[in-house]
């Protein structure tokens, strides 16, 4: 059976798999995080900030990002983003967003849902005493977030936010659906243009399994070391 | 120095924790707060740095209105020192740093500064050799001289200490006793919650003693320890002195 496989055809792609597909996955992998912790923290800090309307407003966000497929809002971003940026700056013509600023958006919205859920665990887990030392010592509530809490719940959270990176990196190759070449999208080329689409399927499982599995025991690692510090 | 006057508070409708609560502490003066658990004294020195809000009364430090909304709340707790039971290390921040965060994002001491001044009052706790360590590599009476250490960083022109030997091994906590002794030598002006009659005994001024959200008794330290005129403060008395 193997004796009709033409793993040659991997070979002949792996510039292309890797220099165009996989640097994109990895960009948007790597941008939508940072931009998902970034905005989950503040979604967080507003969701425990004690401030009843803006706690209602983060908690209908994430209720409500978690509530849809994300292939689904993938799609609807896509084609919805362009018309919002006409309705915002009043032009005459849909808004030119390229694919790539589009899936960003969307997956650091996305996760930004899950991230400020995690954060808002990782700063609940703070003894209380902690910033009530902090403010007697006389530092702000911002101060005391930035300087005490924050980095304490970063690194309490650090093996949970890096497992959920490896799943938003599964999931970027939803962009799939835009026709966009992430790594995911090149193979799915490669594979229809020679007609090879076992060999090329199997191999970009092989290549997601072997990152996320090494990724993984990386974090696992982690886990143990920080454990030792504490 | 630390005025309060008629301060109440509740918890929840029927719940009062605090009862028309006066009292005062001047400059210099050591004032020891005991009392049986739950009777208030811990809610109530918390209530001095606006750490616990209160609905009725007044405190003021150095003449600020501690629950005034034009109070500048940060500046007033630079001012004052605290220390709690469970010593509130930054476990993430080494010793020297636990020292000069407030230093530098507060007062806005340069970083030598800050570092000259923390391994001053380090060496003044007797941990100067500890100060790249991390919190967790210290022994809980020595992380609790690290806790006053810190708060003497800023400066202060008074300290809090709310029940400071409470929660260490017994072995520890006299280590932690005499750097407070020496400060209250020093003339600094103190209001301590805790147990440690010897404590009070030693360096206090005046003994306050509260029982269900009340002071029931505030007297001038040999007047407490001879006879208290409370029935309920010469059974608590009796109580802890007898071992």
């Amino acid at each position: 059976m193997l004796a009709n496989f033409d793993f040659d055809v991997i070979r002949r792609s792996l510039s292309y798999l890797f220099i165009d597909g996989m640097t994109f996955t990895l960009t948007l992998t790597a941008l939508s995080a940072t931009g998902g912790l970034i905005f989950g923290t503040l979604i967080a800090l507003m969701r425990l900030s004690g401030y009843r309307v803006m706690g209602w407003i983060a908690g209908l966000y994430v209720d409500f990002m978690r509530s849809l497929p994300l292939v689904l809002v993938i799609f609807w971003f896509y084609f919805l983003v362009p018309y919002i940026g006409q309705w915002l700056t009043g032009s005459s013509r849909p808004i030119k967003v390229g694919a790539f600023a589009s899936s960003l958006i969307t997956f650091i919205m996305f996760e930004a849902a899950y991230f400020s859920e995690i954060m808002r665990a990782g700063i609940q887990s703070i003894s209380r005493g902690q910033p009530a030392a902090a403010s007697a010592l006389g530092l702000t509530y911002a101060q005391t977030m930035r300087y005490v809490v924050l980095p304490q719940a970063f690194r309490n959270m650090l093996p949970v936010l890096l497992t959920q990176t490896i799943v938003l990196f599964q999931d970027t190759s939803l962009v799939y659906v835009l026709s966009i070449p992430d790594f995911l999208g090149a193979a799915s080329k490669v594979a229809q243009r020679d007609g090879r689409l076992v060999e090329m399927y199997l191999f970009a499982a092989v290549v997601y399994f072997t990152i996320s599995c090494i990724a993984s025991y990386g974090v696992r690692r982690l886990q143990s070391r920080i454990a030792i510090i504490r | 120095m630390i005025e309060i006057s008629h301060v109440n508070k509740w918890y929840s409708p029927t719940f009062q924790v605090l009862k028309d609560c006066t009292t005062s502490v001047a400059k210099g003066e050591v004032v020891v707060v005991c009392g049986p658990s739950g009777s208030g004294k811990s809610t109530l020195i918390k209530c001095v740095n606006a750490l616990e809000p209160f609905q009725d009364g007044t405190i003021t430090i150095d003449g600020l209105k501690v629950n005034d909304p034009k109070t500048n709340l940060p500046k007033l707790r630079s001012r004052v020192g605290m220390v709690f039971q469970h010593f509130e290390l930054f476990p993430h921040l080494t010793i020297i740093e636990n020292l000069r965060l407030a230093q530098q994002k507060v007062l806005g001491r340069g970083q030598e500064e800050a570092t000259a001044k923390g391994m001053k009052l380090l060496e003044r706790v007797g941990l100067k050799e500890q100060a790249q360590k991390f919190p967790a590599q210290l022994s809980g009476g020595q992380q609790q001289r690290v806790a006053i250490a810190r708060a003497l960083a800023m400066d202060p022109i008074a300290m809090l200490f709310d029940e400071p030997t409470s929660a260490l091994d017994p072995e520890m906590i006299s280590e932690v006793l005499d750097v407070m002794v020496d400060l209250a030598r020093e003339g600094m002006t103190m209001m301590v919650v805790t147990h440690e009659m010897g404590f009070a005994k030693k360096v206090a001024h005046r003994v306050i003693f509260m029982d269900r959200g009340e002071i029931v008794e505030d007297a001038k330290k040999e007047e407490f320890f001879g006879q208290p005129r409370s029935d309920r403060a010469q059974q608590f008395l009796s109580k802890i002195l007898s071992h």
